[in-house]
């Protein structure tokens, strides 16, 4: 319930990220317009690196108790992730041709960007082949914690690699500012799909018990009962 | 039938012999394939005919082949060892072995390293084939330094060991699961592939330099952290 | 705290594949020494009990102790465990000894090599000794798995379907072995289908129906039965009807 209340102020600051970024954002000298792209680009590639961090961590306190809640935020969390490293690859690619007329090379952060995303996909992957919930959980949550200790080693193996991504672009204080609001009004949004998406993951866990729990065979006695005679 | 007085096991508190377990459980394996020769000849076959294959496109001058051979040479290692540690994992799982294994007073930990360290040796296998292969098929200096080519050779080979041996093992238990392992290694693995890549060709320059030794580093802590990671989350992995 | 003399207790034990409950609150003590049969149908969940008290399969909710220790994470404590499963858990490509000896090499067993010859001679297979699993017949790799389970000793053994694939020697054989480990108070846990073994060789026989302990009876063929039955048989409290109730003795403990 509490998240109607919510969509409504992160919907206006999500427009007003966008709005911001189509008109209040300078527009920069080399590559025009498209430069745009950077905004998004960037609040999707943090809230990839976030979403990974989170299912790591749920996945390690799903271990620690064997509680099926974490494993949703674990699940809710590699959804979404996923969506935000996939757009984070397409915004790169798109960047990088407006940048420099490729739509892929291998520098250190779109190369970082990848393994994540392979990350995410193998992560679903190896969920979608379980049925199990606890089975499924305790797999994913292994995956996830190594996952998680690759991160900064692959962050370490692409930055001495050689490569052509910017490190910071020397940002105006305006652009600076429209992509802090872009950051911060995505995760909001992220949050709230993360919310959302969890608690239907925990409905769809109580829905099932339900079923356990009342054999098949009074289910339809009841429902027979129920009509007209 | 005679099975022996009540007393034939002492009732210790403690685990014991671990060592000498990991070293029967190594034994097992190495024992095992090298009567049935199912695994590590395919291993073999795919790392030279990989090698075969990189070495049909060089058609690139000596400074090129040079910057690229150590990439080659560590997909190569990296792949003909994947297949030898998915099918280690598949082949225990016959005859209900696995079963049989996790059943006795030994701890899952002690299988992990045991696996590792069977796995470490076939990569070392392959090393042994490919490094020499890779010499004579492109002419590269890749023994010019061989103590530095021994030392990338054995931290490569011991972080690709540690996170292919736990997440084989996950897969293994997945049904399907030996075509996903490479899928799920593969991108968590590209720190070592690159770093031993990287370190191989800075192992032919004129001079060791810096780079060389941070490469070394950022292996050695792959290595470290996934062995640990291993040791400790392959608890995990086999509840079933 | 645990009587010392309760070989395995578990208490609240469920397991869930899925959507499929397959063991729901079970609650047991099973004595020292006892020999008990686990009945039901096919896809009742005799197996998965099983592996759930040999702490092979983790369950979705309770615990199981062997003579009060823990089951789960216990590496030691599986000393006290021998387990012989549905697969004969032999290595193909080991010979019959070498599967033994590295069995007992597993289990910390003193001089492993001559307790695999002793066993193997008491099998009678110590002319195949040197050979592998495939050039042996089903019956005798039958016998060298359950050799494997046997060869540390073990106060508790759990048998999955021991008599499938076996003929009529050999059913003979391994009835006597049974016999014989009940003589000298090994606790044995045993799944079979056939009611004759059952009434033959088991003092309890727990019954699954559709994946729930339904009920238990005492088995009444043994001259002693009302002897065991009044010594520390004693059954855990249930919830309600999914747990175990001593029906032929009238006692819910």
């Amino acid at each position: 319930m509490h998240s109607r209340l919510w969509c409504i102020p992160v919907a206006a600051l999500v427009a007003a990220a966008i709005l911001a970024v189509c008109l209040v954002a300078p527009t920069e000298e080399t590559m025009g317009d498209a430069q745009r792209i950077v905004y998004i680009h960037v609040a999707m590639a943090w809230l990839a690196l976030v979403g990974f961090l989170i299912v790591g961590a749920a996945g390690a306190m799903y271990l620690r108790g064997r509680n099926l809640l974490w494993d949703h935020w674990a699940q809710a969390a590699a959804e979404l992730g996923w969506l935000c490293a996939s757009l984070t690859l397409a915004t790169g690619s798109l960047w990088a041709h407006a940048a420099w007329n490729t739509w892929w090379t291998w520098d250190p952060r779109l190369l970082t960007s990848f393994i994540l995303w392979a990350a995410y996909s193998g992560y679903l992957l190896v969920r979608g082949s379980l049925d199990d919930p606890h089975r499924r959980a305790r797999l994913g949550a292994v995956l996830a914690i190594v996952g998680v200790f690759d991160v900064p080693l692959v962050i370490m193996a692409t930055r001495w690699f050689r490569g052509m991504h910017p490190t910071s672009p020397g940002m105006d204080p305006t652009m600076r500012l429209v992509l802090w609001l872009s950051v911060f009004s995505f995760t909001g949004l992220f949050v709230l799909l993360l919310a959302i998406r969890r608690r239907q993951l925990r409905q769809e866990g109580l829905l099932a018990d339900l079923e356990r729990q009342t054999p098949l065979e009074d289910r339809y006695a009841k429902e027979r009962t129920c009509l007209p005679s | 039938m005679d099975y022996g007085a009540r007393g034939a096991v002492g009732r210790h508190d403690k685990e014991r012999y671990v060592t000498a377990k990991l070293w029967w459980m190594m034994h097992k394996d190495l024992a095992s394939e090298w009567r049935a020769r199912r695994v590590w000849p395919a291993m073999l076959l795919l790392g030279i005919v990989v090698a075969l294959m990189f070495a049909v496109q060089m058609g690139l001058s000596p400074e090129q082949k040079q910057e690229t051979v150590g990439s080659l040479l560590w997909l190569a290692i990296f792949f003909a060892g994947m297949l030898a540690m998915d099918r280690s994992f598949v082949a225990e799982r016959e005859e209900g072995c696995w079963e049989g294994l996790l059943s006795y007073p030994v701890s899952p930990t002690a299988v992990y390293f045991a696996k590792l360290a069977v796995n470490a040796i076939a990569l070392a296998a392959i090393q042994c084939v490919l490094i020499p292969l890779f010499v004579a098929l492109s002419d590269v200096p890749l023994l010019e330094r061989p103590w530095a080519m021994l030392a990338v050779a054995v931290l490569g080979n011991v972080g690709i060991a540690a996170i292919g041996t736990l997440l084989s093992g996950l897969a293994a238990g997945i049904r399907h699961g030996a075509n996903l392992s490479v899928l799920l290694v593969l991108p968590l693995v590209i720190p070592v592939v690159l770093g031993a890549a990287e370190a191989t060709r800075l192992g032919m320059e004129e001079t060791l330099d810096a780079a060389w030794w941070r490469w070394c580093q950022l292996l050695g802590a792959f290595a470290v952290v996934f062995t640990t990671a291993g040791a400790v989350l392959f608890d995990f992995v086999v509840e079933d | 705290m645990t009587e010392p003399n309760i070989a395995i207790q578990l208490r609240g034990l469920s397991k869930r594949f899925g959507r499929q409950e397959v063991l729901r609150d079970v609650h047991l003590d099973i004595p020292a020494g006892a020999s008990v049969a686990l009945t039901g149908a096919n896809g009742a969940g005799k197996t998965t009990l099983l592996r759930c008290m040999a702490s092979v399969l983790r369950p979705t909710a309770g615990e199981v102790r062997w003579f009060g220790r823990s089951a789960w994470r216990n590496p030691d404590a599986r000393r006290l465990i021998g387990t012989v499963a549905h697969q004969s858990g032999l290595y193909p490509h080991l010979t019959l000894r070498e599967n033994l000896v590295f069995a007992a090499r597993m289990c910390d067993v003193p001089k492993p090599l001559r307790r695999a010859d002793e066993l193997l001679s008491s099998l009678g297979l110590q002319a195949s000794a040197d050979r592998t699993p495939a050039e042996v017949s089903q019956g005798m790799r039958q016998r060298v798995a359950l050799a494997r389970g046997l060869i540390h000793d073990p106060a508790i053994l759990f048998l999955d379907e021991p008599f499938s694939g076996l003929d009529v020697a050999g059913t003979q054989w391994l009835c006597g072995l049974l016999d014989e480990l009940h003589a000298l108070e090994r606790t044995v846990c045993f799944a079979v289908h056939d009611p004759d073994m059952v009434r033959r060789l088991a003092d309890t026989v727990l019954e699954l129906r559709s994946g729930r302990v339904e009920h238990h009876d005492v088995a009444a063929l043994k001259p002693d039965a009302q002897a065991r039955e009044d010594a520390n048989l004693s059954l855990a409290g249930a919830s309600g009807f999914n747990g175990l109730r001593c029906a032929g003795c009238g006692r819910a403990a």
